[in-house]
């Protein structure tokens, strides 16, 4: 049995990469809530953004902000281009939803091999926003870049909130999420709102890979885990429910903390595949489910 | 069916020609032309299954369908929905057609999509219309009355700023003296210069607000009719049986 010490230090790390999975959760509720599609090409952003950002770093030599504040405009230019490229002319065609969805699911493993062909399969990574560290609270190790992830994960759901709710585009997305034929009705673009939605949920991607890549790595293939680790969460926590995918994230990020202080690195899976079946068993949708009338999209 | 005959003015407000609509194979409006005229409220009356939603949803281009579509002399026929809307044609679907999770306050400033400017002004016209829906600004909309969600379905509407108001059922599902005032209601919007063309099946309620009536029936007009024509409701019930 894990002592008090590995448990704390199992639920800080938890917490860091369960806010990425959460990142991910919201990016398949913001699109989810536009347009009916689950995008399994979700993960790919998250790999995209950490990619982008090394090669800006490495290549270019330019400074960290500089390279974020690129890093992300980029990615969320690969979500538009999904949306424009793939989804909407299967939409015009009258595909169906589960054929649109397969068609992500193959965006995501082109764009692996594409990645996989043209910059290989080695790993990379990058310093930490803030040098030095860990931060050592008695035995407990905590990095800085957990406070980046935990600060900047803050401030993006605050910032989602206050999109969601207090912006004419925000309230028009989620106006389109719970009745699109009347968000026509009243002059809502519901095409321009999915675009936003791909390209909102790029960016958001982006973000999470550029945070989490530095306690980790980035590498072509770490999309997937990602995406099918933030469907999870979505799942949890009532899919399209973007502050129940956040806290679907959390939850999820430490269980497999402890799964793996406790069963081992073998059980990771385990842990969060069975929290799936779990929920979806008792809670068939999501822990968050009816916890309040406005959680849609907040 | 023609329409164009009865009206008197060159560019009506809508005017719609031989507009039609499929659902996958089956055709569930037949060639159908229409005409509202400024300032008119024209009501649509069939039996259930008639094509009177599928009208209104064709017109509206909820349902891709054939036929022209002139608002005000200009063809529109090309335009989709939002489009519409821009031009001030809305909609009242049936089943009041709102964003459930939201609260009144956020249905009626999404109305206002297209006048963000104007919010506030126009929410203040819709609560003289519909005090109730001051008291409820909070409130989710899935939690109101029927009525109550009848009258914000039309609030939601009104902030639009539309010059052609159409309404599928408003009386759907509510009690008649509901259904009454919320009818009545039209009425003063149609003084206010707002046309309207309205599907309702309580036959006698539509006949007291509109001044012409298409029967429609089996996906097809079958007649067109002044409402001061009519001598009973029981004269249009053989163009039902059509």
């Amino acid at each position: 049995m894990p002592n008090a010490i590995e448990f704390t230090q199992s639920i800080v790390n938890g917490i860091s990469v369960g806010l990425i999975y959460g990142l991910v959760g919201i990016g398949f509720c913001v699109i989810y809530n536009a347009s009916g599609i689950v995008n399994f090409a979700q993960g790919v952003f998250v790999m995209l953004g950490g990619m982008v950002c090394q090669a800006l770093l490495t290549s270019l030599g330019i400074p960290l902000i500089l390279a974020v504040v690129l890093t992300i405009p980029l990615v969320a230019l690969s979500g538009l281009l999904m949306e424009v490229a793939i989804v909407r002319p299967m939409m015009n065609r009258g595909a169906t939803l589960f054929a649109i969805i397969l068609a992500t699911l193959a965006a995501q493993i082109m764009v692996e091999r594409i990645t996989l062909l043209t910059l290989g399969d080695r790993p990379r990574t990058y310093e930490e926003f803030t040098s030095g560290g860990p931060l050592k609270l008695g035995d407990v190790a905590i990095g800085y870049q957990l406070f980046w992830i935990l600060g900047c994960g803050a401030l993006l759901v605050l910032a989602l909130w206050l999109f969601f709710t207090r912006t004419r585009s925000g309230r028009a997305l989620r106006a389109c999420s719970q009745n699109r034929e009347a968000a026509q009705l009243l002059g809502i673009p519901v095409a321009r709102m999915m675009l936003l939605a791909f390209g909102l949920s790029a960016a958001l991607g982006a973000i999470a890979g550029i945070l989490v890549t530095p306690t980790q790595y980035t590498a072509y293939n770490v999309g997937t885990p990602f995406g099918v680790n933030g469907f999870i969460a979505a799942i949890i926590g009532g899919f399209g429910r973007a502050g129940g995918a956040l806290a679907g994230g959390l939850l999820l990020g430490v269980l497999q903390a402890l799964a793996i202080v406790v069963l081992g690195a073998g059980f990771k899976n385990v842990a969060a595949l069975s929290v799936l079946l779990l929920v979806l068993l008792l809670f068939p949708n999501g822990i968050f489910a009816g916890f309040g009338p406005n959680a849609k999209a907040h | 069916m023609t329409g164009r005959n009865t009206a008197a003015e060159a560019d009506p407000l809508l005017r719609a020609e031989d507009v039609s609509a499929r659902y996958g194979h089956v055709q569930a409006l037949q060639p159908t032309s229409l005409v509202v005229a400024e300032g008119e409220i024209v009501t649509v009356l069939g039996p259930n299954g008639a094509g009177k939603s599928t009208l209104l949803r064709a017109l509206t281009r909820l349902v891709a369908g054939r036929g022209r579509i002139y608002f005000r002399g200009e063809d529109v026929s090309g335009l989709p929905t939002h489009k519409l809307a821009r031009r001030g044609i809305v909609m009242v679907q049936e089943g009041r057609g709102l964003f459930p999770q939201m609260s009144v306050r956020e249905n009626l400033v999404i109305g206002g999509y297209l006048q963000p400017g104007e919010v506030d002004a126009q929410m203040k016209a819709v609560f003289e219309l519909f005090p109730r829906l001051r008291e409820r600004l909070d409130q989710t909309a899935g939690s109101l009355s029927g009525g109550e969600q009848q009258m914000l379905a039309i609030g939601r509407a009104l902030m639009a700023k539309p010059q052609l108001l159409m309404l599928d059922e408003p009386s759907l599902g509510l009690a008649p003296r509901v259904a009454g005032e919320i009818l009545s209601t039209l009425g003063e919007l149609n003084r206010r210069g707002i046309g309207i063309l309205l599907v309702e099946q309580k036959a006698p309620l539509a006949l007291k607000l509109a001044q012409r009536v298409y029967v429609i029936s089996l996906g097809r007009i079958v007649a067109e009719l002044k409402t001061d024509e009519i001598a009973s409701y029981h004269d249009l019930a053989r163009y039902y049986l059509h």
